[in-house]
């Protein structure tokens, strides 16, 4: 999934330890999610999201087109 | 959606070299020297086994070039961790518990090879990772107390304060990719030994080809 992660990240001049002890998880993690290896579960998306101050769509993309499924 | 780019963004990971990279090197580097404490436990286990004594030249040799990849995989690794001390960089909880946990296991688990080598614990047989000679029944209840009740301790341990979820996804990807070739190697290896084609089936060896498969596909799914 497409995400800001790392421009949010950037953003704060964190590195990605910085961020991954921010979440509590290791730096292979917060790589794997900014490269969009690793889609993150709901209660770390939310604890990004809390930590950003933003909503999480606003920061994962899954690319739904608005068509006709949901 | 916020109008976010990254053009020319500063990425604190991209200017100081991404210590991420160096862990990676680290990890490979400390399974390259298990393998090669392995290999010099075998190589004297066997010494012992022939009889023992002083070594002749050609011992000497590779012993010699034994311990130098040994010691320069160590350097690599000093050197690394060294660059990471410099780096500045923090590290995370999880991260911490879970290095000092894979140097701890590393220590021990070479330190425990080479006494039972060096002591003339076991012989050259009973190292090898599929032979089914036997061996004293105290090594094989100490072996046994370490892998049926200190192992999964640790490794609960681990799992609860170490591991994140990402690599819980690693594991489980990689336990099912492990099960999967147990369930393709095993009856694939059985018909060719019944074709007359392969020794019999060896449940140790089938053992350790399914944990060699899962190693592989979780270091591929946790750092790559």
């Amino acid at each position: 999934m497409k995400n800001q992660l790392k421009v949010l990240r950037a953003m704060r001049n964190w590195s990605q330890a910085d961020l991954g002890e921010h979440l509590d998880v290791s730096r292979q993690a917060v790589n794997a999610i900014e490269t969009g290896k690793y889609d993150p579960s709901l209660p770390l998306a939310f604890k990004i999201s809390r930590l950003f101050d933003l909503p999480i769509e606003e920061i994962f993309d899954d690319e739904f087109d608005g068509g006709d499924h949901v | 959606m916020t109008n976010l780019t990254e053009g020319t963004m500063f990425d604190v990971d991209e200017k100081t070299g991404s210590n991420s990279r160096r862990i990676l090197w680290m990890t490979v580097c400390g399974f390259g020297i298990i393998m090669i404490l392995a290999c010099i436990a075998g190589f004297l286990s066997a010494h012992i086994a022939e009889g023992g004594g002083p070594l002749n030249i050609a011992g000497y040799a590779v012993l010699a070039a034994l311990m130098s990849v040994t010691l320069a995989l160590a350097f690599v690794i000093w050197k690394l961790f060294h660059q990471m001390k410099r780096n500045g960089e923090k590290v995370p909880r999880r991260e911490k518990v879970y290095n000092r946990f894979m140097v701890g296991s590393f220590i021990f688990g070479g330190v425990t090879g080479l006494v039972l080598a060096l002591t003339g614990s076991v012989d050259a047989t009973v190292t090898s990772l599929i032979s089914n000679n036997a061996m004293s029944p105290m090594l094989a209840i100490i072996m046994s107390v370490e892998i049926g009740v200190i192992l999964p301790a640790m490794t609960f341990y681990m799992h609860k304060h170490a591991v994140d979820e990402q690599e819980e996804a690693a594991y489980r990807f990689a336990a099912l990719i492990a099960i999967y070739a147990f369930w393709i190697i095993a009856p694939v290896w059985w018909l060719l030994w019944r074709g007359g084609m392969l020794p019999e089936v060896n449940g140790i060896a089938l053992y350790f080809m399914t944990i060699f498969v899962a190693l592989i596909v979780w270091f591929w799914k946790k750092y790559l």
